[in-house]
């Protein structure tokens, strides 16, 4: 069979390739820094911060980009996007997000959403004492 | 072409970043700080025109410190001092506005919130080197004649009640200077800004299309924040007893007294409050920290379009009802 | 009688840019194919394109593999209408440091190296760039390396499959008149035909 006899084909090149290839794939996976659950969400459009919501409290929120207004929901502590006026709805098949480091983003509407941890970012814009 | 794949790319690179550009807009964010009224006054405007946002924000500082003239008990020929001195004079119209509101919210405070704290101020001296604890017989004195009634306002002629009464203004100034500065914002045109004057704060508009997260401080953990509020086109003000005190004998001495006792109230750590404009929130947040957490709450659900919270001196934590949908704990 | 006295070296040109000219059209399309379709992971694919890519490689050599890569990815944006969106870029970028490694793998290992291992390489390319562009401009935020392991390993699958998928069509390619001037360049020396 042609498979069988490409496969006979493989240089000792290509084997070494493939096998040091797969051991970078498995040590990348040991790397990956800590998966802490999520604390807040954070939403950036157009590269800036424009909302933030903790992850423990149901909520549904907009935000808007050149498209047009992406529609978002908290619920038990995840976070997924609901609606969005981007062409493909990319952003709506990557699901949810939870865990801190946990990215969506809607591209063409320049949205960006990340899950963060606890110790994280600026939670705040003013100061009130 | 296809001989030079160099040249391809970078020209498409070149060609994709220009599109790239030109779809993302910059807008404008300016932000401005001024030493005023004894406390560091921060604006942030945001906007296209950015030369419509220095001359609006330019504007604003020049109005809060011309009202820091006419309202400071620490300048001798300010307006205030000279109707402490005088007994009656005829104010300028902010003074009188300012002065009317205050006498509202001092009755319905029931006298929690006062004005004419000046004496008892002096008395206690917090600021000062060598504050000390005043006597009960210096306190009896320092608060002759005080509560709601002790000034009459007549269109701009003001009053005194009592001779020896001096006016401070204290716990409502910040707040009307940061409203009037908010006001010149509005009318130049600006539509998105905040004006935070030592943590009494007034927002215009939202923050990039969304609300603007108001960190509320932790009354007993410096650098941490008890609270987010979530607001637009409001004022919140938080009255707290970790701001100026001294402390002796392991007690500690603020500067929220409490016009009864003429000492610093003790019920609360701290208050915050959301109202329309900053002058109210500010004397109600004053008013509800003197009343204590059960009052305090009771004045706050009492008043219209007013929402706050107060961490009562246990630590415990009262909120207004119409406050969850803005508010999130930390 | 006359034979058809033909320049071959300039037949063979013609052919190459004929042969060319319909591994980019193959190309287009199984992009377009590979855009419609559903994917796990959003802005990334196969790359079953990279199998003309390899086969012109290596029928042709480097400047061949530039033509169809590059050509592939203009024509099809433009046919999809991602022409200058993100999604272009990302191809764009995932394209050039795929092809580039390819080619260098090509010029420096052969015939030490074959199809599979070039297409791997090429794979470890694409999904890099893919990765370094959506981080320079369109996330920024250093949480997008989290997907490096889950890229890695789609990328090393695809990379087999196109590598092998290349393989075989070359040898099937080769059986034919067609190709009969040329051998598969890596195993045997071959001429190489500029165009």
């Amino acid at each position: 069979m042609a498979l069988g006899s490409a496969l006979r084909r493989l240089t000792l090149f290509d084997r070494y390739l493939v096998v040091i290839f797969a051991l970078l794939v498995v040590v990348s996976f040991l790397f990956p820094f800590s998966k802490q659950p999520g604390a807040r969400v954070v939403v950036d459009a157009d590269h800036r911060t424009v909302y933030t919501a903790p992850l423990n409290e149901n909520r549904t929120f907009e935000v808007s980009g050149p498209l047009g207004d992406t529609r978002l929901t908290i619920e038990n502590g995840a976070v997924r996007v609901l609606s969005s006026p981007c062409p493909q709805k990319i952003c709506i098949g990557m699901g949810e997000a939870h865990q801190a480091g946990d990215l969506l983003a809607c591209v063409p509407n320049r949205i960006v959403i990340r899950v963060e941890g606890q110790a994280e970012g600026e939670s705040y814009d003013l100061l009130s004492r | 072409m296809f001989s030079r794949p160099w040249a391809l790319i970078l020209l498409v690179l070149l060609v994709a970043l220009v599109f790239w550009q030109r779809f993302s807009t910059e807008k404008s964010q300016l932000s401005r700080t001024a030493l005023l009224m004894g406390t560091l006054v921060e604006i942030q405007a945001n906007g296209d025109d950015r030369e419509l946002l220095e001359t609006a924000v330019t504007d604003a500082i020049a109005e809060m410190s011309r009202l820091e003239q006419l309202f400071s008990t620490h300048i001798p020929q300010s307006e205030i001092n000279r109707l402490s001195d005088a007994g009656t004079l005829q104010v300028s119209i902010e003074t009188a506005e300012l002065l009317t509101l205050g006498q509202q919210i001092a009755r319905s405070s029931q006298g929690a919130f006062d004005m004419c704290l000046g004496n008892l101020k002096r008395l206690w001296d917090i600021e000062s080197q060598a504050p000390k604890t005043p006597s009960e017989k210096e306190l009896r004195e320092a608060l002759r004649g005080i509560g709601p009634e002790s000034l009459q306002i007549e269109g701009r002629q003001v009053t005194k009640q009592t001779e020896s009464l001096r006016i401070d203004l204290g716990g409502i100034a910040k707040g009307y200077a940061v409203d009037r500065a908010v006001e010149i914002l509005r009318a130049a045109g600006v539509l998105s800004a905040a004006v935070n004057a030592g943590g009494d704060i007034r927002l215009l508009g939202y923050r990039q299309g969304q609300p603007w997260r108001i960190g509320i401080q932790h009354p007993r953990q410096n650098g941490e924040v008890i609270a987010t509020l979530m607001l637009q086109d409001r004022a919140v003000v938080t009255s707290g007893d970790y701001e100026r005190y001294f402390e002796v004998e392991g007690t500690r001495y603020h500067h929220l007294f409490d016009p009864q006792t003429g000492r610093p109230a003790r019920g609360c750590q701290s208050v915050t409050v959301v109202a329309a404009d900053a002058a109210s929130a500010d004397a109600l947040a004053t008013a509800a920290f003197v009343l204590g957490p059960q009052k305090g709450l009771a004045l706050l659900e009492q008043m219209p379009e007013v929402e706050g919270f107060l961490i009562a001196a246990d630590g415990s934590r009262l909120t207004t009802s119409g406050l969850e949908d803005f508010l999130e704990w930390h | 009688m006359t034979s058809s006295a033909v320049d071959p070296v300039q037949l063979e040109q013609v052919r190459q840019r004929v042969f060319l000219a319909l591994f980019i059209a193959l190309a287009v399309a199984l992009h377009a194919v590979e855009y419609l379709l559903p994917s796990p992971l959003p802005w990334f694919r196969f790359g079953l394109s990279n199998i003309l890519t390899l086969t012109a490689l290596f029928l042709y050599g480097p400047r061949a593999a530039w033509t169809v890569t590059l050509s592939r990815i203009l024509i099809g944006s433009l046919l999809l209408g991602t022409l200058f969106s993100p999604g272009f870029l990302l191809s764009l970028s995932g394209g050039v440091l795929a092809t580039l490694l390819m080619t260098s793998a090509f010029s420096l290992f052969r015939p030490h190296i074959g199809p599979v291992g070039v297409s791997v390489l090429g794979a470890l390319g694409h999904v890099s760039g893919q990765l370094l562009i959506a981080w320079l401009l369109i996330v920024r935020h250093p949480s997008i390396w989290l997907m490096l392991p889950f890229f890695l390993l789609f990328s090393l699958i695809s990379g087999i499959i196109n590598g092998v998928a290349a393989d075989m069509l070359l040898e099937f390619l080769l059986k034919h008149p067609a190709f009969a001037r040329l051998k598969k360049i890596g195993r045997e020396q071959t001429q190489k035909i500029d165009h």
